[in-house]
């Protein structure tokens, strides 16, 4: 187990920069989620802390050693790829045992290891099958099992979930977590799908074109977006954006909606351009507030979910109670003032 | 899935009853020309091959029924044995030493460096070659007085061989002649092979801590090994019957030291017009590439990790 730090790192493809100078502090045992929309350069930060990609500036460190010029064989990393990556001519037992071979463990050794791992997996019955055997999952956790054997200081995943189906991948989800709280080593996951990384990581740093938007716990982040992008990337369905200008107290839309501010708000200069943001899950349905025409509903049994026009703006509320709603209906939606967010609509920055 | 074995005992019993409908007559006009035209070229050949092969039978003389007695010569026949040993030497070599520098070729080519297209078109040049003509170029080549090969070992100071004038190294020479004309096509089989090896286990190669060499022996051998395969089997059955390049250089010679089956087999019933004996040599000699054939491809199935799921 190790920390990793890094430092102002940086990758440029010729003259094209994917990362500008990145900082993050990873503790010990910590489960941090790299996550962002395509072409972020998740990907390509985790495959320079793997070693896989050379980095053009800054430095990494997995504990006390600076590793960013050193080959991806000498840094005590595991990683699970998104294609999974097996050796398609060995067997599963084979694949686990690989790294150990080539480190010259002992037979009886690497039998010992391997079996731990596959218990850990429940692989023991699929030792003797090759991967082509296997169904996607079962490829996936031969993966992690070969990451597992090698004891190393730092997991890396890489989308480890994309190519499963939907409902493997929240029992995969979970066997992963599992694993981690199990075996507490340092683990970086890559993800594009942010209630994957909600729902496993201590803390998710969230990506932009090669930047860093935010770091911060989970539910910090939900709770607290430090901008428009974290706020509406984070959280699903995405959060409601309306644009307006607080008058006379409260914040009005250029088509005369008004919405409830939250009490506790800075001074804001009349007259500035701002986002106002609520989460569809901090709309309720009521007979007062906002009044709306029903243009989307979609129940899933335990939720609603409906879309509003509120005098011109799409405003999207999630449900927890069964209502009978249709299409056109009139709809009065009640907004938590609470959990509104105010954004400078030139910045993008929360106020 | 119960109720469908339930539901329909009555209309497999009617089925099983009823009497299956006589289609099969209407194929044969289908099947007809296909099967005269292989019962003309393939068929009748072989039957005829083995019929003369239990008849004495030289040309211009009569033919004689003689029942396995060509069958029992060739047993005795210690030229035959000699030809079999000549046989394997030459097939083995021609299969191995292509084999080694076409592998290492392929390897060389699937790097990527300048002029790599044009000169993998240069390397497969001596495939496209007619072998008689690839024949007499070497066997000037080989000249002891006159060929290139004598002067270029007198640079650096080696006295000039005798090369396929001489008994030991005719086989030798022989093979490098094969060599260099069927290395090319190993190198495109491998290449293939190359191409058709996935390139992400070669990054969880790198991070479960392989070496150039590790990842070379136990992810590109292994990965490639069915293609090798298919090379092997290609080569070995070109080489076992190869004729044109021995024969047109040496005949079998000097005396009988590059004497294959083949050569052998052709001397016996072309040279001699022993028609019966050579076609008891043909004989053996099928059933010896039928065994060859069928042992490949055994193998082959143990190599192929593409289709592992199959066994």
């Amino acid at each position: 187990m190790a920390t990793v730090n890094i430092q102002n790192i940086q990758k440029n493809y010729g003259a094209v920069k994917v990362i500008h100078g990145i900082d993050i502090d990873i503790s010990d045992g910590e489960f941090v989620a790299l996550v962002g929309p395509s072409g972020c350069g998740k990907s390509t930060l985790l495959r320079m802390i793997a070693g896989l990609e050379e980095v053009s500036g800054g430095e990494i460190r997995i504990g006390p050693r600076e590793v960013s010029h050193i080959p991806a064989r000498d840094r005590d990393i595991a990683m699970v790829f998104q294609n999974y990556a097996l050796y398609p001519h060995m067997t599963v037992e084979e694949n686990m045992g690989f790294a150990l071979k080539l480190k010259k463990a002992d037979v009886a050794e690497i039998k010992s290891k391997v079996g731990r791992a596959a218990a850990i997996l429940g692989l023991e019955k699929l030792l003797d099958r090759y991967p082509k055997q296997l169904s996607g999952g079962q490829r996936q956790r031969v993966a992690m099992g070969r990451a597992i054997v090698r004891d190393p200081a730092v997991f890396l995943f890489d989308e480890p979930l994309s190519n499963l189906d939907a409902k493997l991948r929240v029992q995969m989800r979970g066997e992963i977590k599992t694993m981690h709280q199990r075996i507490g080593t340092t683990t970086i996951y890559v993800t594009h799908d942010q209630v994957e990384a909600m729902t496993m990581a201590d803390k998710i740093v969230v990506l932009h074109d090669g930047h860093i938007e935010q770091i911060g716990a989970p539910l910090d982040l939900y709770d607290r977006p430090a901008n428009i992008f974290v706020a509406g990337f984070i959280g699903s369905p995405a959060m409601n954006f309306i644009d307006g200008r607080i008058e006379e107290g409260a914040f009005r839309t250029s088509k005369g909606l008004i919405l409830p501010l939250p009490q506790t708000l800075p001074s804001i200069p009349g007259g500035r351009d701002l986002v106002y943001g609520i989460r569809p899950e901090h709309i309720r349905a009521s007979t007062q507030g906002i009044e709306g025409r029903a243009i989307l509903v979609e129940g899933t049994g335990s939720e609603l979910f409906v879309r509003l026009d509120a005098k011109g703006e799409d405003i999207a509320c999630l449900f927890r109670e069964r209502l009978d709603i249709g299409f056109g209906d009139t709809v009065f939606a009640e907004i938590d003032p609470t959990k509104a967010h105010l954004f400078d609509k030139q910045t993008g920055r929360r106020i | 899935m119960a109720s469908v074995s339930i539901d329909n005992p009555m209309t497999d019993a009617e089925q099983i009853g009823s009497k299956p409908p006589r289609l099969v007559p209407n194929y044969w006009p289908f099947v007809l020309p296909a099967l005269l035209v292989v019962s003309a070229v393939i068929v009748f050949p072989w039957l005829f091959t083995l019929w003369m092969s239990l008849n004495s039978w030289t040309l211009g003389q009569p033919r004689t029924f003689i029942g396995f007695a060509n069958y029992v010569r060739l047993v005795q026949d210690m030229r035959f044995w000699e030809s079999l040993w000549h046989t394997t030497t030459y097939t083995a070599l021609s299969v191995v030493l292509p084999l080694f520098f076409g592998t290492l070729a392929a390897l060389v080519f699937d790097a990527k460096f300048p002029f790599r297209g044009f000169l993998r078109g240069v390397f497969v040049m001596p495939m496209m070659a007619t072998p008689v003509a690839v024949a007499l170029v070497w066997t000037m080549m080989f000249h002891p007085q006159l060929g290139v090969l004598n002067y270029l070992l007198s640079l650096v100071g080696i006295g000039p061989q005798e090369w396929i004038y001489n008994q030991s190294a005719v086989i030798p020479s022989l093979v490098i002649v094969e060599t260099w004309q069927w290395t090319p096509l190993v190198m495109l089989i491998v290449l293939g092979g190359l191409a058709a090896v996935p390139r992400e286990p070669y990054e969880s190669a790198e991070i479960d801590g392989a070496n150039a060499w590790q990842k070379f022996r136990y992810l590109t051998m292994p990965m490639i090994a069915p293609f090798l395969m298919i090379a092997v089997i290609i080569r070995s059955i070109d080489a076992i019957k190869s004729f044109d390049i021995i024969y047109a250089m040496t005949q079998g010679g000097p005396g009988t030291a590059s004497e294959t089956i083949n050569i052998y087999l052709y001397n016996t019933a072309f040279a001699y017009y022993d028609i019966g004996y050579g076609s008891a040599m043909a004989v053996v000699f099928f059933l010896i590439i039928i065994a060859l054939s069928f042992v490949l491809l055994m193998v082959r199935q143990r190599a192929n990790w593409s289709d592992m799921e199959d066994r």
